[in-house]
């Protein structure tokens, strides 16, 4: 199926995601769409999918033009999108999750799940896509749920498939077996399209490569006709950041001594975990998302109870503490979700900011707020952060993803804490802003506090980290110091329980 | 006690007062399971058992009332739908005023049609028979319970099954669950999650319409103001005690129906009417302590 | 130019809810066949007019008590808290006014200055009953406070019936609280001093909401418990303290209308007139805003008693008030966005 993107332009308000944008899909093709995260590249997609609407252009599939206003439509006509964010019912089985909204029906509007289970086996023989069908998508692994969302398009008949960052949530080792799924894909004549922004992947599978930049396209062409350095200048609009370069010390003593803590999860506990965290010094835990590092942070943190063992913090023990006692003893928190959890969207941003601060008094007179003192602590905040808003009285609600995540950092940070837990605190935001924030989680190690980077993006970890702690299924697989990092070593352990697995791949 | 729960009149009884909770309680589910907060059972019921007296008293046949009710409730689920899906409104601001709305609407139209305040009744409005089934009303303690009742208890009682079997294997059952699990799924497989709700919302309007009708047509036949009392609010009590699902929303139904009808018999033991009129509100509130005790004790069992 | 673009589309939504409003209700009154102008005429003369302004005089006296439970509310509603009870925590207030002073003996002053501090208590305790029940047994807040309106009627019901029965009077009341209790009238009106009381309690709760520590971290709380938590609020204590202000607030209403208007507890004086709720309405009309909360309380007060003199004027039934403030909320309530959903967020913005 041939498809082609003419002049398209979309506007949300008076923002411009995408920019008057052409862009041919060809069958038996892998056609790679990388940029940066807000380049434009999902809202393209979704305009091409009928999820957003165009404001000028137009798309054709075959020669003929389309212009559908539903989702439904693009489907029928044999589009399908792997959504970045799994677009599943965690409650449903497999069976009711693949054919919700395309339903064989039977009597009465009942549906008839006999032909479709007799249609799964059909692409299960051809293309080798199977999951259990009764299974509940909630107690799926991540990359099964990508194969149910691969197969919810394949049972839709789709020729062209989208997949949006399919890659981000995924082990090196099931990243590989979804390239062969595509690469079989691609052998059958289907085209495929793949929003990444990892350069690596890129250069493994795609046929062709375009480019996305501030809403613009700035390059499109085969894959031999280009190069990764030619690529990665044209997503951030000129040349690389020189790679980040690390002072030299010895850590101090131990801030955090955590000793065989046990976190209580659904199905099966976390941990027991130890390990300790030396003032100057990052420790970075890695690992898939959902192997328990969410648990330990809010362990950690006091968000919730550990079952059992001890955490200390600068010598005392602080698993009877709340939350706010303990960032009294000297705990700041960067939160992964920086909507629900770092901001309070509807107050204003030195309201925000004064947040988890006022325990000094600084902010209160007895029972009275000092509203200027706040104003202006705001005010140096976003002065030294860089945060761009219109002023400590505007809503938080109104600044972007970026200088959201700048004002938490900067809020937690300021605070001096011996300790600092930043989880994925670049999650979602701007090349600018990554850069910035890893910047000051330097600076603050430099400067001898302790940091504990929890993320899901191996290269954040690898970047910033003097150890790497590496969680699988609740525990620590392994404990690799700074250094000797390389993705391998790490991938591995991100999918093993022992360590054994590092001397196979190492 | 047990005297009184052998005591074949009060068993009789119970199916009165459970009907008007479960058919609440089922429409609530509806919404629940599609993802709308709807706490405005309450509105519902009162609209749908004032329609059923107007249509009851102007038809002569309590089968149109039951009709009527039923517009009535679905016409009361479109406003909800219009205000909280299509214009925004928190669904609990929508609710409480939807609930204002139907106290307001039937005391208004209760002078404005019948001139009368507090209460009408008339010898005009058909109420529902019982309904006798041969055989069945022979067995001993449970026959009078499932025979001689009105015919929504009936509906009432069939309405479970059918709803459990519609959610799990029906086209729109599975959109309700979808669209209350994960909306904005139904949303990029091209179902509008919003349809979805809005017809969960008139189906619920529907239910609660018979609901009503229970209350003014089949109990007794004349309309009180506010005459749902509380029971709306019980119903919602069991929507989220259950989490919409109908088998275990029967059960709790018939618990609160039990209670309340278990209220109205002990009034003539001697007890003030006060502390009778309270059981049912006391008796929810015991059973959503105990259920959320016991669901903390199993899950700390499941995590250790 | 571009700014009469805004305006009229700033302004353009409204007048079309106005519209339907009004529509709405001309529609009720043809129905009833009411002349439209004398109804209107009688709407604006019970709301506000009367000799020497005594139907004025009955809505500030109306809003005295409305404007108390919008107060009472909208602490709880802000701290995002969905207490609903506060007819329970108002009747509890009530009822313990009228017991104090009926029972205690004492110089009246004194008498009247702990019968409203026990009222204000009694509506404390039974908010924090609802906290309690949410905090310690899983029992959601929005159906507990609200169930527990009900045993608290039937038992206030039950004491004005039978153990403190005005046996005398044939209602169901209790006795008389001492005279030298009751509030004074203003001179030369019909208006009681409790409206006093009210403002007061609207005063603190500006000051409170706007200017205060602990306003500042039940507003965090309210609009996104979540981040209150992470930043270290502590939650819990936060969730009692405002519940039993919200109740105090509450049961000072019940002891105003016991010594300003009744002068005694008369068996569902408090819950016929939907105070309560209509305090709630008039909390959500103006988005939870606290220095909009007293003119929202007043103009409901004015829509209750304007039905009330379109009732005498044009024969229209007076339960029109009810079916027009309902309206009213519909309308307004989803024009006055976030009011409590502001918690759930809105993604990124762009800027």
């Amino acid at each position: 199926m041939q498809v082609a993107l003419n002049n398209v332009t979309v506007r949300f308000g008076p923002v411009t995601a995408v920019d008057n944008v052409s862009l041919g899909i060809a069958p038996g093709e892998i056609h790679a769409l990388v940029g940066e995260n807000g380049a434009g590249k999902s809202t393209l997609m979704n305009a091409l999918f009928g999820l957003v609407s165009l404001a000028s252009g137009s798309i054709s599939v075959d020669g003929a033009p389309c212009r559908w206003t539903l989702p439904q439509e693009a489907i029928a006509r044999g589009l399908g999108m792997v959504h970045q964010h799994f677009m599943l019912q965690e409650h449903m089985t497999v069976l009711e999750n693949i054919v919700l909204c395309a339903e064989p029906l039977g009597r009465f509007g009942f549906v008839d799940f006999a032909r479709a289970r007799a249609r799964l086996d059909e692409i299960a023989r051809t293309h080798g896509v199977k999951v259990d069908h009764d299974r509940l998508v909630g107690r799926l692994s991540v990359g099964e749920r990508q194969a149910v969302e691969i197969l919810k398009v394949l049972y839709r008949e789709a020729e062209l498939l989208i997949l949006d960052e399919p890659t981000a949530v995924l082990t090196p080792q099931e990243k590989d077996r979804l390239f062969a799924t595509l690469r079989s894909f691609r052998a059958a004549g289907k085209a495929i399209v793949l929003i990444t922004h990892k350069l690596d992947e890129v250069m493994e599978i795609a046929d062709r490569v375009s480019v996305m930049r501030a809403g613009h396209l700035v390059a499109s062409s085969s894959l031999e006709d280009t190069s990764k350095e030619e690529i990665a200048r044209g997503i951030v609009g000129g040349e690389l950041p020189a790679p980040r370069t690390r002072r030299v010390q010895e850590p101090g003593a131990v801030v955090l001594a955590v000793d065989e803590i046990v976190v209580a999860r659904r199905g099966r506990d976390v941990g027991p975990l130890s390990f300790q965290l030396r003032a100057g010094e990052i420790v970075g835990i890695a690992g898939v998302s959902g192997n328990g590092q969410s648990e330990l942070v809010r362990a950690l943190t006091g968000l919730a109870p550990a079952v059992s063992g001890s955490i200390a913090l600068c010598g005392k023990d602080i698993v009877a503490f709340d939350v706010e006692a303990r960032r009294r003893q000297g705990m700041s928190y960067i939160p992964e979700d920086r909507q629900r959890m770092g901001l309070a969207l509807g107050a204003s941003v030195s309201e925000n900011a004064g947040a988890g601060h006022d325990d000094r008094n600084a902010f209160a007179a007895g029972p009275f707020l000092k509203h200027g003192a706040m104003a202006d602590f705001a005010r140096s905040l976003i002065e030294r952060y860089r945060i761009r808003v219109a002023g400590p009285r505007a809503a938080a609600a109104t600044m972007s993803g970026g200088n959201k995540q700048k004002l938490v950092v900067g809020r937690e940070l300021s605070r001096n804490s011996p300790l600092v837990i930043a989880e994925n605190p670049t999650w979602g935001v701007d090349i600018g802003a990554i850069d910035f924030i890893h910047g000051e989680l330097m600076r603050m190690r430099d400067e001898g506090h302790a940091i504990l980077l929890v993320s899901t993006e191996l290269d954040e970890v690898i970047a910033l980290s003097d150890r790497i702690l590496v969680m699988y299924d609740g525990a620590i697989a392994g404990d690799v110091s700074g250094g000797e990092a390389s993705r391998d070593r790490v991938g591995a352990l991100m999918t093993s329980k022992s360590a054994d697995a590092l001397g196979k791949v190492a | 006690m047990l005297e009184l729960i052998a005591d074949p009149s009060f068993a009789a009884s119970i199916p009165r007062f459970v009907t008007p909770i479960l058919l609440a309680a089922l429409g609530g589910a509806l919404c629940e399971r599609a993802g709308v907060f709807n706490i405005a059972l309450e509105g519902f019921l009162l609209v749908g058992a004032f329609a059923a007296v107007l249509g009851a008293y102007f038809s002569g046949t309590p089968y149109i009332g039951a009709l009527a009710a039923v517009a009535a409730g679905m016409a009361l689920g479109l406003i909800f739908a219009e205000f909280n899906l299509r214009r925004g409104g928190d669904s609990i601001v929508v609710s409480i005023a939807i609930n204002l709305l139907a106290a307001g609407l039937t005391t208004f139209f209760l002078r404005a049609i019948f001139d009368v305040t507090g209460a009408f009744s008339d010898p005009a409005i058909a109420g529902f028979a019982p309904v006798r089934l041969p055989l069945i009303e022979d067995i001993p303690w449970l026959g009078p319970i499932l025979s001689g009742q009105s015919p929504l208890f009936y509906l009432a009682l069939a309405c479970v099954p059918f709803l459990h079997i519609f959610l799990a294997r029906h086209r729109l059952g599975l959109r309700i669950r979808a669209a209350g699990e994960n909306p904005q799924a139904l949303r990029a497989g091209g179902v509008s999650p919003r349809r979805v709700q809005l017809l969960a919302l008139v189906a619920c309007g529907a239910l609660c319409g018979l609901g009503g009708a229970q209350l003014s047509i089949a109990n007794v036949n004349l309309f009180v103001e506010n005459m749902s009392a509380g029971r709306g609010w019980i119903a919602v009590v069991a929507v989220l005690l259950t989490r919409g699902r109908p088998w275990p929303l029967f059960f709790i139904a018939l618990l609160f129906g039990a209670v309340d009808s278990l209220s109205f018999r002990v009034q003539g033991l001697g007890l003030a009417q006060q502390f009778t009129d309270m059981m049912p509100y006391l008796a929810t509130l015991i059973v959503l302590v105990a259920l959320s005790w016991w669901r903390a004790k199993r899950t700390k069992g499941d995590a250790s | 130019m571009s700014n009469a673009k805004t305006i009229s589309r700033e302004a353009l939504p409204w007048i079309f809810t106005i519209l339907w409003i009004a529509a709405i209700i001309l529609a009720l009154l043809l129905f009833v066949g009411a002349p439209v102008g004398e109804a209107l005429s009688g709407f604006w003369n019970g709301a506000f007019g009367g000799r020497r302004h005594a139907y004025l005089m009955a809505t500030l006296s109306r809003s005295a008590l409305i404007v108390g439970m919008a107060v009472s509310v909208m602490l709880s509603f802000r701290a995002g808290l969905f207490n609903i009870g506060g007819e329970g925590q108002l009747v509890a207030g009530g009822l313990t006014a009228a017991l104090v002073a009926v029972l205690l003996p004492g110089p009246p002053m004194l008498v009247l200055a702990v019968a409203i501090a026990s009222a204000m208590l009694a509506g404390a305790l039974w908010a924090l009953l609802a906290g309690i029940l949410q905090l310690f047994m899983g029992v959601p807040l929005l159906v507990g406070s609200l169930l527990l309106n009900y045993p608290i009627r039937y038992i206030a019901s039950y004491l004005v019936a039978h153990p403190f029965r005005d046996v005398q009077s044939g209602m169901v009341q209790s006795h008389l609280v001492p005279q030298e209790t009751w509030l004074a009238y203003f001179p030369g009106t019909r208006l009681d001093m409790g409206i006093l009381f009210t403002a007061v309690a609207a005063a603190f709760a500006l000051v409170y909401s706007y200017w205060t520590v602990h306003g500042y971290h039940t507003r965090l709380n309210g609009l996104s418990p979540d981040f209150a938590r992470t930043v270290g609020l502590p939650v819990r204590k936060l969730t009692l303290q405002t519940l039993a202000l919200s109740g105090a607030i509450a049961g000072l209403v019940g002891a105003i209308a016991v010594f300003g208007i009744h002068h005694r507890y008369i068996d569902g004086m408090l819950v016929q007139p939907l105070y309560a709720w209509t305090g709630i309405i008039a909390v959500l009309l103006v988005g939870m805003v606290p220095w909009a909360v007293p003119i929202s309380g007043f103009f409901f007060a004015a829509v209750q008693t304007g039905a009330a003199g379109m009732e005498r004027a044009a024969g229209v039934p007076k339960e029109i008030a009810l079916v027009v403030q309902a309206v009213i909320i519909l309308f307004v309530a989803s024009r006055v966005s976030g009011a409590l959903s502001s918690s759930r967020g809105d993604g990124d913005g762009h800027a």
